[in-house]
Order: C-alpha cells, then sequence, then structure tokens
C-alpha cells in the first residue's frame, strides 16, 4: 500500500516517487497546495475505495499522515 | 500489484512514449483504453501532465481556446476536460478566472476572457448561485409569487448574453439548471405548478427559447446530464461546503464528454457514418450457423435487446448518419434475410453501402469511405469481436471503433454515451441525406449513360439559386463551413456566431448557393463568402458540397460573383487556395477559369485575381439561374 500512495502522490503532486518519504510534507512540498491536496485526497479515495470525512482531509497533511489514515480506514 | 494495474502501467508508458514520438492516433488509442479502464482523477492527472510535455505542435491536433466561467470551483474539471478533450484530437487551451467570476468577465470588455480571445465559452453557474430564491428562499417566496424573481434572473442573462457578444464572437455554452436533489414541499411540490421542480423546468425553458434569438448561444442539458447519473451520485455535498466543489470527482469526467461532444460539433468533427458488423450486433447468433429462424431477434431476451440497438440506429439513420455495413459472412445468406426476416427493424434501403464478404475489415471500411466519398476519420466503426475491432484499429488509426460489450443490453449506451455523431444543426438536408445519397446514384448513372459531358449537364435540368445568407440559412452555411473539406479552398471554419456577425456588415457578400436537378432538391449545397475591399472583391470563402461537384455549379458561383463585382465597380475578383490534405479537387478552380496567380506563400498557399471587367467568369449554359430576388417574387 505504501508503494502505491507513493505512486499517487507523484502523479498528483507532480514529484520523483523516489523522494517522497516520512519528512514529505504539505509544508515541504511546493506544488502540494490547496488545490492539489483536494485532487490528492479525491484520488486516494478513488484508489483504495474508502471516503473520507472533511475532518480526515483536514488532517492528512503529510505522507505519514496518509499512510496512517489509510491504514486505519482499510483495517476496519 | 494485480494483473489489471501492471498491464495498465504498460499502456501508461506507451501512451506517454506514443506522444512524445508524435503519434497522434496510437496516443489517442492508449489514451482512450487507459481512461474506460480507469477514469480516475490520478490517471486524467497523468495523462493531462504528459500532454503539456509533449509537442503538441508536431501531433496535428486540433487547437480550441475555451474558457470555464462558473459561480463554483471548476478548477477540478481542468485535467479531465484536457484528457477528454484530446482523445477527439482536440489541443485544449483552457482559461479559468477564479470562482463566482463570472458576472465581472463577462462585463468587463478589458478582462482575461476577452484577452484570451476564447473560440468557446462555458457558463457553469448551479441554479442555487443564481436564483436562490427558488433554491433557498422557496418557501418565503411561495406568497410573493416568483415572477418578478425569474423576470429579474431572465433580464440578468440576455443582458449578459448582450454584453458578451458586443466584446467577442466565441461560442457560449450555458449549462442549463437542474432541481433541487430535495424539493422543499416534498410529495406536494409536484402537485402545483409553481412547485420547485417546475419552476427550474420553466427557466430552462426559457434558456432554451433564448437560443433561437441569439446565434452561438447554445444550452448544455446539464439538468439532463445530472439526470442520466443521479443527483445524489453526481454531488458531493461535502466537497461543495468544504471546498466548493460541488460535482463529485466520479462524475467530472462525464462534464468533461458532455463538453467535448460541443467541442467536436463545432471543430466539424462529427461523425458521419456507422459502419455495423452483422453477427451479434445486430442480433444474437451466427447468421451462417444458426440460419435465418435461429438468430435472436423478437421479443424475448436477448432478441430484444438486439431490436432497441437496431432502433437507435434507425434513429441515427433518421438523423441523416450514413450507415453501412462490414460483416464476414456469406452475401446469400445476408440477401436473404433482408428479404425475409420479419423482426428487421433495419431494412436495406438504410444502407448506403453494404460490404459482405471474407476480406478483412479494414478494406471493407475502405471501399465504403471511397464510395460514399466521406473521410476514414468521420467514420465509426461497431463490432462484437474485439479481433475485428484490433485489426481496424491498427491498420485504420483515424476510423473511431467501438468494441461492443458481451451484453446487448449494453449496446445503447455504449453506441450513443459520447454523442459521436451529434451536431449542433439538423437541417432539411439533414432529415433527408439518404434520399439524398441516392439522387446522387442516380445522377451518376445518367452521367454514364449520357455522351458528352455537356450533354450530362443538359441532361440535369439543374436549376442554380444564389441567395444572400439569412437567418434561416445561417445554421446549414456554418455547418458547411464546419463540414465541407473536398471543395473548400480555404476550409475556413466558422461558428453561427461569426457568420451572423458577418450578416450586419455591408461590405461582406455572404451568398448561399441551393441547386435542385431532375432527381429532386438538394438543398443548399455551396456557400461563398467574399469581401469588397476597396476597388477589389476578395473571396474569404468558396466551397460546395461533394453531393454536386463536378457539375459546373462553382463556375456558375464564380460568374454570380463577378456579376456582383461589377455592379458595386470593383475592379478585380481576388481568391486564394490554401491547400490541404484534402481540398485537391478545388485546387486548380482559379487556374482554369481565368483568374492570374499574383503570388505563392512558403507554405503553398497562392493568391490569384481576375481583371474585371476584361475579364469575367461566363455563366454556364445549360443551368437555370435564379436569384433569391426573382424566388420571392414568383411567390
Amino acid at each position: 500500500m505504501e508503494e502505491q500512495v507513493k505512486q499517487l502522490m507523484a502523479d498528483i503532486l507532480n514529484v520523483d516517487q523516489h523522494s517522497i518519504d516520512g519528512s514529505t510534507s504539505k509544508d515541504t512540498t511546493a506544488s502540494w497546495d490547496s488545490l492539489s491536496h483536494i485532487n490528492l485526497m479525491v484520488a486516494i479515495e478513488q484508489e483504495f475505495q474508502v471516503s473520507f470525512d472533511v475532518s480526515e482531509i483536514e488532517s492528512m497533511l503529510s505522507y505519514s499522515d496518509i499512510v496512517e489514515t489509510l491504514e486505519r480506514k482499510l483495517q476496519v | 500489484m494485480t494483473n489489471n494495474s501492471n498491464d495498465l502501467s504498460a499502456v501508461r508508458s506507451n501512451f506517454a512514449s506514443s506522444l512524445l514520438a508524435g503519434d497522434k492516433f496510437l496516443a489517442m488509442q492508449l489514451g482512450k483504453k487507459l481512461l474506460d479502464e480507469d477514469p480516475g482523477m490520478r490517471l486524467l492527472t497523468f495523462i493531462s501532465r504528459q500532454l503539456e510535455k509533449a509537442p503538441r505542435a508536431e501531433l496535428g491536433l486540433k487547437p480550441l481556446k475555451v474558457a470555464l466561467l462558473s459561480s463554483f470551483s471548476i478548477e477540478f474539471l481542468r485535467d479531465s476536460l484536457a484528457a477528454y478533450s484530446f482523445l477527439s484530437g482536440i489541443d485544449l487551451q483552457l482559461y479559468v478566472p477564479g470562482f463566482a467570476q463570472f458576472q465581472q468577465e463577462i462585463r468587463n470588455p478589458a478582462s482575461g476572457l476577452y484577452t484570451f480571445s476564447p473560440d468557446v465559452v462555458i457558463l457553469a453557474v448551479e441554479g442555487s448561485d443564481w436564483l436562490p430564491e427558488i433554491y433557498q428562499g422557496f418557501l418565503e417566496e411561495l406568497t410573493g409569487g416568483f415572477d418578478s424573481a425569474l423576470a429579474r434572473f431572465l433580464d440578468e442573462f440576455q443582458s449578459l448574453v448582450q454584453t458578451f457578444r458586443a466584446n467577442c464572437k466565441a461560442t457560449l455554452l450555458v449549462n442549463n439548471f437542474v432541481p433541487p436533489v430535495w424539493n422543499k414541499l416534498g410529495i406536494l411540490d409536484c402537485q402545483s405548478k409553481t412547485g420547485q421542480a417546475q419552476l427550474v423546468h420553466g427557466l430552462n425553458e426559457s434558456l432554451t427559447g433564448l437560443c433561437e434569438n441569439n446565434p452561438g448561444l447554445f444550452i448544455a442539458d446539464y439538468a439532463g446530464l445530472v439526470n442520466r447519473h443521479g443527483a445524489l451520485r453526481w454531488y458531493d455535498d461535502r466537497m461543495n461546503l468544504y471546498a466548493r466543489a460541488p460535482i463529485a470527482a466520479d462524475m467530472l469526467p462525464w462534464l468533461s464528454r458532455e463538453y467535448a461532444k460541443f467541442f467536436r460539433a463545432l471543430l466539424g468533427q462529427a461523425k458521419k457514418c456507422l459502419v455495423l458488423d452483422l453477427d451479434n450486433t445486430l442480433w444474437g447468433g451466427v447468421l451462417g450457423e444458426d440460419g435465418l429462424t435461429g438468430i435472436q431477434l423478437g421479443p424475448v431476451y436477448p432478441g430484444n435487446a438486439y431490436l432497441a440497438f437496431q432502433n437507435a440506429i434507425l434513429d441515427l439513420h433518421k438523423r441523416g448518419i450514413l450507415l453501412g455495413v462490414a460483416s464476414k459472412n456469406n452475401p446469400a445468406d445476408v440477401d436473404e434475410l433482408f428479404a425475409g426476416h420479419d423482426k428487421m427493424l433495419l431494412k436495406r434501403k438504410h444502407f448506403a453501402s453494404m460490404k459482405v464478404s471474407w476480406g478483412p475489415k479494414s478494406e471493407s471500411l475502405m471501399q465504403i469511405a471511397k464510395e460514399l466519398n466521406i473521410g476514414l476519420e468521420h467514420m465509426v466503426f461497431v463490432d462484437d469481436n474485439p479481433a475485428e475491432c484490433a485489426e481496424v484499429s491498427r491498420r485504420l488509426p483515424m476510423v473511431t471503433v467501438i468494441a461492443l460489450p458481451r451484453q446487448p443490453e449494453k449496446f445503447v449506451s455504449e453506441v450513443l454515451q459520447d454523442g459521436l455523431f451529434d451536431g449542433l444543426t439538423y437541417s432539411s438536408e439533414d432529415r433527408r441525406r439518404g434520399e439524398l445519397y441516392r439522387q446522387r446514384d442516380e445522377a451518376e448513372a445518367l452521367r454514364s449513360t449520357s455522351g458528352s459531358l455537356e450533354e450530362f449537364y443538359e441532361n440535369l435540368k439543374m436549376e442554380v439559386t444564389f441567395a444572400p445568407l439569412t437567418k434561416a440559412s445561417l445554421p446549414r452555411s456554418a455547418q458547411l463551413t464546419q463540414k465541407t473539406n473536398q471543395f473548400n479552398v480555404t476550409t475556413l471554419r466558422y461558428s453561427e456566431a461569426e457568420l451572423a456577425d458577418r450578416m450586419r456588415h455591408p461590405d461582406w457578400l455572404l451568398t448561399s448557393v441551393s441547386v435542385l436537378d431532375r432527381f429532386g432538391d438538394n438543398g443548399i449545397v455551396g456557400l461563398s463568402m467574399a469581401r469588397f475591399q476597396s476597388d477589389t472583391l476578395e473571396i474569404d470563402t468558396f466551397l460546395l458540397s461533394c453531393r454536386v461537384i463536378g457539375r459546373g455549379v462553382e463556375s456558375a458561383m464564380l460568374a454570380y460573383l463577378c456579376n456582383q463585382a461589377i455592379q458595386r465597380r470593383a475592379r478585380s475578383l481576388q481568391g486564394r487556395i490554401v491547400p490541404t490534405q484534402k481540398n485537391v479537387p478545388a485546387r486548380d478552380l482559379f487556374e482554369r477559369h481565368g483568374f492570374a496567380k499574383i503570388s505563392e506563400t512558403d507554405g503553398g498557399t497562392t493568391l490569384w485575381a481576375l481583371d474585371l471587367p476584361a475579364k469575367m467568369v461566363a455563366m454556364p449554359q445549360w443551368m437555370k439561374v435564379r436569384t433569391d430576388a426573382e424566388v420571392v417574387a414568383e411567390r
């Protein structure tokens, strides 16, 4: 799943997949603006067949946050 | 990773490399494959980004500048609109101002909208943003009446359209309004004419009514689109309230596909001919094995699904789409079926061309294209067999290929969903196209029995009518500029709005040409547009439908222009030939009528002139010529 998230982030945010790690966040990534954040959230929802609440959308602001939230969602 | 995603990632990289290699058709096919498989945000972003990187100028795409004006955040449509436009060979350039800026953009003559000089402007406004009285304040207004709210809206809308038109010649495409998802009066709503749903319905009717008096204004049936998919699936309330993005991400491709229908129609890319397979396409089973009585076609499933499909195809025929057959079968079996199966809705006479043989289907398609004088890029091929589809796609990549799904109940949606045949006009010529092609066949037969060419012309008993462009002939004239590829000296495409604009300028001479012959009325088949510039009459557009090429109508058109030029004391008639792949029949037009070549550019464009009145093109003796004034006088 982690690889899949990285690939997806690479596509949406237009960054190199291998540059994504635990330190990648909205604050440290120039192309991760509020518009691409929505696109990213939507793409994750489509790819993993999940649906996020607004509170989740607002909190998934880094690669680690995304993976953590997704793991929780997919377990339930 | 699943097998499927492995396949997709291979297609992804092939797509990217075909784009970079400049292989337009392959890239379009692979892009379609990707999006058919997964039209999600990730792939849309990927495709749109590849397009940005690609050498688009080398791909031979048709450029189109589109402005998206909206009351909500329509930014999110960008990638899917670019991707789906590309599948139609369109290089989309987008202008998207900040949301809720649509009024300012239209009303300010110096706005970014007008600087962008768009070809198409899409106005996507949700009803609740423009008419809060009906959507939010319904119960308050119920006692006060809605008339003033509706009148205010229509006034505002009309003035907006007028302001737009004064500043811009682009096509204006306006979404109509979706009824509220939940009516405030519940089941009572539909019991009254002032129910919410009825009010919105009336509003949409008024919008459609405005099109009549505003050339170049078209309505996108957004309400119909949302209805097809269901409002509860269409809207994402969460994203609407959080990011002013009301349309669910899964639905954005469908909105893009709807707009792409308009883009294709405006660019003259509407398909003209549908070529069908027979076995397991028009009926269930294999005729050669199951026999006339064994095939599935009738009131019981799956026969009724095939009947429904035939009925949809019959509708296309009535709209003027030419039908063809490319089937691997014994010709005798097929003849017997068309003669003897009482459930067939499609008859032999509905098909303009029928190729039944054991050869490759790509060959059959090429023969049909030649016979009907239609470009392969205007043809759609439909087959249930993936191998046949692949063969045609590979050998004729410009043909649009639809591989039918296994379930026949899905055929109708599959063929209709992208509106491949949709146009923005429905002329009497369209309605009668099948008949017109039969007339042409008869005329061809006459040509082969007539001795000399003059004799053939005499026998045709042609009557040519020249008439100034009118509001009534405007749609057909615009359609001709968009669709005519062969006998067309400059191949300039015009929208109705652009032609309407020219009609207001007295220095433009805009002439529609109708031809009547012994086989019937061909309707408007030619158009010339020329402009008086000091003592010269300059031809901008000169075109003839392929139905009447080779009958000397072009000579009559030039003779008419000469006469008009003389009447307004012009000393020269000038025209250009802009060579394209298709317009070979028009290239020697000026040369063979005695024009002198003035200049030639590197691109091959030539400029020609005829000195007046010293040299005039003579009106051909074999046709009766009428001007519109005479026609009116006779009535």
